[in-house]
């Protein structure tokens, strides 16, 4: 388990640029291709495996990216992002059911409400303590499901029906049943939000938010604007799960309350916690993990939700790192130069 | 509104009254382990809700009470109303103990900062809901009448129901036990100490887990008592009770300034009229909402409550 | 002599009924080494904390660079120019020591979020340059070689050190040391001493709490003493050293137990 981090970040700091390039290109072809792979070992026998791969994988995969960034980066704990889901979600089938604006158009305007509601939420909140954070957040998720469930806008628990599929783009068509069309799709804002967090980290916003993570006095007291950035860390995590629900709403054409419970909350933080909080490997690891074997392994799909609370106590009181920890790049480079 | 508002305003207010101390019972599940260990008991909410599936089992199972079945009276009726709360007090207070040893207790020795725990304490908490959600196939459980639901009498135009009574009472004699244990025996004031200062205590020979423990079990044989008033009450449960009963109590709890065990009282009495009122005029739907606004402004505006003294000066 | 980088006004601090410091008036003048000195509890990390705005002082008036720090947030003093090192250390453990210099050192920087992320060619070079800037630092400190080791895997004197590095990152004109000899030896002491002075000699000033006699007075040019939250005395190493109140507050008289 240990040497599987530094493997593989010594295989992949021992690269040129065109190893690089080769590496990554061949690890996108092989995640492209796992919809054909239906036939195979993978096979999911309780629920269709292309969907089970659009839905949980690849919507759990991209989430736990976004809470990642609240989460693993900055240390801030969100119960409920959940909310950020429902907000994209609502805001397409709303439009796409009420206005002429198809889904691409809604993308961009699902996410800005997601990232409004996070400025919303997270201006007051992320001055408090860091517990009290997780019992607003977690209230805040609950309290978006319960006025959709009573505002006759949003469909109560009927929710909203006839939400349209994507129009098509360069020829390629969004069926309602072509999964895999859906799946490549998410993979492309996968790597765009893996794109994203990975240019940050590296940079002046990525110290901001691991200063912050291990001491946030420290971080302020050297001019670190902590609650700048912390408003940031929220912001974009609730983009990226703003941008999942737009999706979501968009392959499942019909959404209500009942899909946006704080269970929905509690799945993606086991991911994030199982994978290794502020690992991006690790979280997307995890999240692969935690979104296939329910489907995969039938006892596990029954007690989904009880076998995710055990992951959270077990991870977190046998190794709080979760199965691919942080990157300790320490180790890597002082092979690096010995060699 | 406001004329019916007013008619009704005394029957509203013994029921936002009784509602208020199970919040207080609850809330002293928060505010005592969040005295000793300066954390919020995320499972607290798991554990009320385990009592209200404790005394079903004791009223339905035990005593064989049907949806049908007649009332009891008499001697029998106190002894099955008793059995039911020392019943439901236990399972809660010793659940919640354990939830101290599998959630915090190794945390704890790591050092492991506050994130961890949280997420155990969360995860804790997803397992217990969910095995009684599994238990009970999702569905709703109703626990069956065994006690008439008489008036004792008139208040202006209000009844005053008998187990709006019991409720009162009882839970007025809980927390004055809970006082007096506090403030006169040696673990009471063990638990006061390692409030106001846990190195010092531990430097005093204080045995810090023991005093946890022994914080986790009081604040579960309350939070279990609250289960047994609210079944009483509402006579219905199920496995997604916790949240929403969790949220509000949690919130009593801040309104009163949390670690306080003053301010629970004071906070659980305000929030139960609260949302009563509040529901009068908007509609049982939104009580949720209600809380939750209630909780963000007061932990915007007043961190340490409405009703607390100084915080250091009167934690648990 | 120089004019006055800092100067604390009457500055009074009470939590609840104690005053942890009493109606304390000093300043530090541009390119000095001050020493600040007093027995366990005479307020000398209280001062720090009013400085770099941990605490609102109750009443008084701290100017920094001709301008009042009331109300001004704390990362934003350390931008106008002060930074600190804590007594009891505090680095972010889990970056390397040239990331720990680099976080402080964006204090000043202005391309945020979105520069960062679409990599213009502005944040690049930037980034390229603060790099080279993180590495003079430490080289100037005498832990360049440790600069891609994690921070909590350091020895504890380098540590110390890092934590100078780390303040310096954020280009203080006032840099603000809490006790940078804690556990030293008496080389290390010395050699820490000779940092401190090219310290200054760079072109900043120090303020400068420290416990070991020998080295306050080696390296300070002025001391001022706290005792009970009190100055008792604000002048040379040599004329404080024979102050009879100080000696009377470091040795303890009678009346001090009472």
């Amino acid at each position: 388990m240990f040497n599987l981090r530094d493997k593989g970040a010594e295989i992949w700091e021992n690269q040129g640029r065109i190893g690089r390039i080769v590496i990554a290109v061949g690890a996108i072809a092989i995640v492209a291709a796992l919809p054909f792979m239906g036939g195979t070992f993978l096979n999911t026998p309780v629920a269709d495996y292309e969907s089970v791969l659009v839905y949980p994988i690849a919507m759990f995969v991209l989430m736990a990216i976004g809470l990642n960034i609240v989460i693993g980066k900055s240390g801030l704990l969100d119960l409920g992002y959940v909310a950020f889901f429902a907000i994209g979600a609502y805001t397409m089938g709303l439009l796409g059911t009420k206005t002429d604006l198809n889904t691409w158009e809604i993308l961009p305007i699902g996410i800005a409400m997601a990232m409004f509601s996070g400025i919303i939420l997270g201006v007051p909140a992320l001055k408090l303590r860091g517990d009290y954070l997780a019992i607003i957040t977690l209230g805040f998720g609950e309290i978006v499901r319960i006025v959709a469930l009573n505002l006759g806008a949003l469909g109560r628990s009927e929710g909203i029906q006839g939400i349209p599929t994507p129009p098509g783009i360069f020829g390629i068509e969004y069926a309602f049943d072509s999964h895999r069309i859906y799946y490549w799709t998410l993979l492309i804002l996968i790597l765009l939000a893996i794109w994203m967090v990975r240019r940050l980290s590296a940079r002046r916003a990525g110290r901001a938010w691991e200063s912050i993570r291990q001491d946030e006095d420290a971080a302020e007291l050297l001019g670190v604007p902590t609650f700048k950035y912390k408003v940031w860390a929220f912001v974009l995590g609730a983009s990226v799960g703003g941008a999942a629900g737009v999706l979501y709403a968009s392959k499942t054409l019909f959404i209500a309350p009942d899909n946006f419970t704080l269970q929905i909350s509690i799945l993606i933080l086991a991911c994030v916690v199982f994978g290794g909080m502020g690992n991006i490997w690790g979280v997307i690891l995890g999240a692969v993990i935690l979104g296939y074997l329910p489907d995969r392994i039938r006892f596990l799909s029954e007690a989904r939700l009880l076998v995710f609370g055990l992951v959270l106590v077990i991870m977190m009181n046998l190794r709080p790192d979760g199965i691919l920890p942080r990157k300790k790049r320490e180790k890597a480079i002082v092979k690096k130069d010995a060699s | 509104m406001i004329g019916n508002f007013l008619d009704q305003f005394w029957s509203l207010t013994f029921g936002g009254l009784s509602l208020g101390f199970i919040y207080i019972l609850i809330a002293l599940g928060y505010t005592m382990v969040y005295g000793v260990l300066r954390m919020i008991n995320f499972a607290n909410s798991e554990i009320f809700m385990v009592g209200t599936f404790a005394t079903i089992i004791i009223i339905r199972d035990l005593f064989k009470f049907t949806q049908v079945s007649e009332y009891a009276t008499g001697f029998r009726l106190w002894l099955i109303l008793g059995t039911a709360l020392i019943f439901a007090m236990l399972v809660s207070g010793i659940l919640s103990m354990l939830v101290e040893m599998v959630a915090y207790r190794r945390l704890r020795r790591m050092n492991s900062g506050v994130l961890a725990p949280l997420i155990s304490a969360i995860g804790v908490s997803m397992v217990l809901s969910e095995s009684v959600r599994i238990l009970t196939d999702s569905r709703p459980v109703a626990s069956p009448r065994a006690m008439e639901k008489k008036f004792l009498g008139q208040f202006f135009d209000a009844g005053i129901r008998i187990d709006n009574t019991i409720i009162v009472i009882s839970a007025l004699v809980l927390f004055a036990i809970l006082i007096t244990f506090v403030n006169k025996t040696r673990m009471g004031k063990a638990i006061r100490a390692v409030s106001m200062n846990p190195n010092a205590a531990r430097l005093m020979g204080i045995n810090i887990d023991g005093v946890i423990s022994a914080t986790f079990l009081v604040g579960g044989l309350m939070t279990g008592a609250a289960g047994f008033f609210y079944t009483l009450k509402y006579e219905n449960t199920s496995a997604f009770i916790g949240f929403e009963l969790g949220i509000a109590a949690f919130t009593a709890a801040i309104l009163g300034g949390i670690g306080n065990i003053k301010g629970a009282f004071y906070g659980g009495l305000a929030l139960g009229l609260l949302e009563t009122y509040a529901s009068f005029f908007l509609g049982t739907q939104w009580k949720a909402v209600t809380v939750f606004i209630v909780l963000v402004l007061v932990l915007y505006t007043k961190p340490n409550g409405l009703f607390g003294e100084a915080l250091t000066q009167t934690r648990a | 002599m120089n004019k006055s980088l800092i100067e604390l006004k009457n500055v009074t601090m009470k939590f609840g009924g104690v005053t942890a410091l009493s109606d304390v008036t000093f300043d530090v003048k541009e390119k000095e080494i001050l020493g600040l000195i007093g027995p366990n509890g005479a307020g000398k990390t209280t001062v720090f904390n009013v400085i770099t705005g941990v605490y609102q002082i109750t009443s008084g008036e701290i100017i920094f660079d001709g301008k009042s720090l009331a109300g001004v947030k704390r990362y934003k003093i350390t931008k106008r120019g002060i930074a600190r090192t804590f007594q009891n250390i505090r680095l972010w453990g889990d970056m390397t020591a040239l990331e720990n210099v680099m976080t402080a050192a964006d204090t000043h920087k202005k391309s945020g979020l979105v520069s960062g992320l679409f990599g213009f060619p502005i944040s690049r070079r930037e980034e390229k340059r603060d790099k080279a800037r993180a590495q003079e630092l430490l080289d100037f400190i005498g832990i360049g070689e440790y600069s891609d080791r994690l921070a909590k895997n350091l020895p504890y004197g380098v540590q110390r050190r890092l934590e100078i590095a780390r303040a310096m990152g954020a280009e203080p004109k006032l840099l603000l040391l809490d006790e940078p000899a804690a556990g030293f030896n008496p080389a290390e002491k010395v050699e820490l001493a000779a940092t401190i002075r090219k310290i200054r000699d760079a072109g900043y000033t120090v303020l400068l709490i420290e416990h070991d006699m020998s080295l306050v007075m080696k390296v300070s040019d002025r001391v001022v003493v706290l005792d009970f939250g009190q100055k008792i005395a604000d002048d040379s190493p040599r004329n404080v050293q024979d102050d009879k109140r100080v000696i009377e507050a470091y040795l303890g008289v009678p009346e001090d137990a009472s």
